[in-house]
């Protein structure tokens, strides 16, 4: 067996154990946002906080959107296509600032309540909170995986960061996934 | 090899134009007042989609890792 065979075969045993390790992390992390999401109807129950239904949706849209271009993005890496990597990858990026400026810079001052004034407030800010820090942790991770490209880290059979980060972002979005119906939509005002 | 990239962005159109049209109902319900058992189905059965084709959950019970 020549070395880049036997270095390629030692790659795919780690990248299955990376899997299960990001896939155990994704698991414990959804326990905090599901502890949230109870708290959300023990305090509020089927009374829902006043917020920008339109606004809602578009961050909502934005962050779909995002997801779109972050399986895009895996896709083209592992056809070889770094220039579509890039392009998608920042698009995920600029998408994902976007989502963070349309909650905690609009949502955040248009709402009419403060994180002290009351269970609402309370409730609203530390989930949206909570998940806008793990939005900016995925753009971060999203720069360096970009930045890694940019010096051609990656190619079609390795690109086990990008395959994390993609993931990583989509566990965002399926939070949001949960997060926007209870938060915007079930209940009345 | 390039037939299979096609199959690949094509699918990751079509997941998002599935994602896409159940946020638009999801929103019709909510803001009609339907009961909150549908908005729960439709949130279910998005995130179904994000967690199957986006994320892949199948590679993870693979004994050996690839791409």
């Amino acid at each position: 067996m020549t070395t880049p065979e036997a270095a390629l075969t030692t790659y795919k045993q780690k990248l299955a154990n990376n899997r299960l390790g990001l896939w155990l992390f994704i698991l414990s992390d959804s326990f905090v946002f599901a502890a949230l999401l109870v708290t959300r109807f023990y305090l509020l129950g089927d009374k829902r906080p006043h917020l920008e239904q339109e606004l809602g949706l578009i961050v909502t849209s934005v962050l779909l959107i995002s997801s779109f271009f972050a399986n895009r993005a895996e896709v083209q890496i592992s056809k070889g296509n770094r220039k579509g990597f890039l392009t998608s990858i920042l698009i995920t990026m600029l998408l994902g600032i976007g989502f963070l400026v349309g909650v905690v810079g609009f949502e955040w001052r248009l709402a009419p309540f403060g994180p002290a004034d009351g269970p609402e407030g309370a409730v609203f800010f530390m989930m949206t909170g909570m998940h806008a820090f793990h939005v900016l942790t995925g753009v971060i991770f999203l720069f360096i995986v970009f930045r890694n490209g940019l010096k051609g880290h990656y190619s079609p059979e390795k690109h086990w960061a990008v395959e994390a980060a993609a993931n990583y972002w989509h566990f965002v979005d399926v939070v949001w996934i949960f997060f926007y119906p209870a938060l915007y939509l079930i209940g009345s005002l | 090899m390039q037939s299979t990239k096609m199959d690949e962005l094509r699918r990751g159109a079509l997941v998002f134009l599935g994602l896409a049209v159940l946020t638009v109902v999801e929103y019709y319900l909510g803001t009609h007042e339907a009961p909150a058992i549908f908005l729960w189905v439709v949130a279910l059965l998005k995130a179904g989609l994000v967690l199957i084709y986006f994320m892949h959950i199948g590679r993870v019970f693979r004994s050996e890792g690839e791409h």
